[in-house]
């Protein structure tokens, strides 16, 4: 891994079109400001980690029949409604 | 005998249809008109941009989302109105420019189920990881969404219900 040193207003630049600034230090958080193509994704490494996580577990279960699952999900009172927001 | 790694493609005779394999389903016959691409792939399934929707069923809101580059790799998903009505993911106009939509232009919204294989009323539905698709180009992509705002694995059904 390739480690650097920054101050707070500099910043690293990435190929041609990705550059990564250091706006701010504060109280053991830094503010980081990244331009970046519109075609390059930049997520917070947690989210990334958390929706390969979901994907993998979703492909790894996906079930060839699906049968009993139609009639689970006929039963609409034991349906879950809102917080979209859960545990983890 | 297992050939899994590759996926074929032959040509079929009738209409272009063409013939892939699945490691769910077998051969499928598809059309490729209905070959849907992902602009940028699933993460943690970067091998996979081609996929055809497989219905259930003609009373079923569930589908499968094959794909075409991974035989063992399908998703089985559902319009997320259906499931949730309230939800409401922010597509941003960048995404809808990768998608090649308009602002305006109506885009289908997917939620991925995970459903484990023993405890169907376990089921989750990915809130976090939409994936937004543009019917008339055919073109996907998982959206990311605040994680503060929607969770990754939403339970379907209610704690008490699922015993």
């Amino acid at each position: 891994m390739l480690i650097l040193a920054r101050k707070p207003g500099e910043a690293i630049a990435i190929g041609d079109g990705i550059k990564i600034r250091v706006l701010e230090i504060k109280g053991g958080q830094v503010k980081i400001g990244i331009e970046a193509p519109a075609e390059v994704m930049v997520h917070r490494e947690e989210i990334y980690l958390r929706i390969v996580e979901e994907n993998i577990r979703a492909a790894a279960e996906a079930p060839a029949d699906l049968s009993s699952l139609v009639s689970v999900f006929g039963d609409d009172k034991t349906r879950n409604k809102p917080p979209l927001t859960g545990g983890r | 005998m297992q050939a899994m790694a590759q996926t074929t493609c032959t040509k079929n005779k009738k209409q272009g249809e063409i013939t892939i394999r699945t490691s769910r389903f077998g051969e499928m016959s598809i059309d490729p008109e209905k070959i849907i691409t992902m602009t940028s792939p699933f993460l943690g399934f970067s091998g996979s941009k081609r996929f055809v929707v497989k219905p259930h069923g003609k009373k079923s809101p569930f589908f499968w989302l094959q794909s075409l580059d991974e035989p063992k790799l399908a998703f089985v998903c559902i319009q997320a109105d259906i499931l949730v009505p309230q939800y409401q993911p922010e597509i941003s106009n960048l995404i809808r420019l990768e998608l090649q939509a308009s602002p305006q232009q109506a885009l289908d919204i997917l939620l991925v189920l995970t459903i484990p294989k023993d405890n169907i009323e376990g089921m989750t539905a990915n809130l976090m990881g939409p994936v937004a698709i543009n019917p008339q180009k055919r073109l996907a992509k998982q959206v990311l969404q605040d994680p503060v705002s929607y969770d990754a694995c939403w339970p379907v059904f209610t704690q008490d219900t699922a015993e």
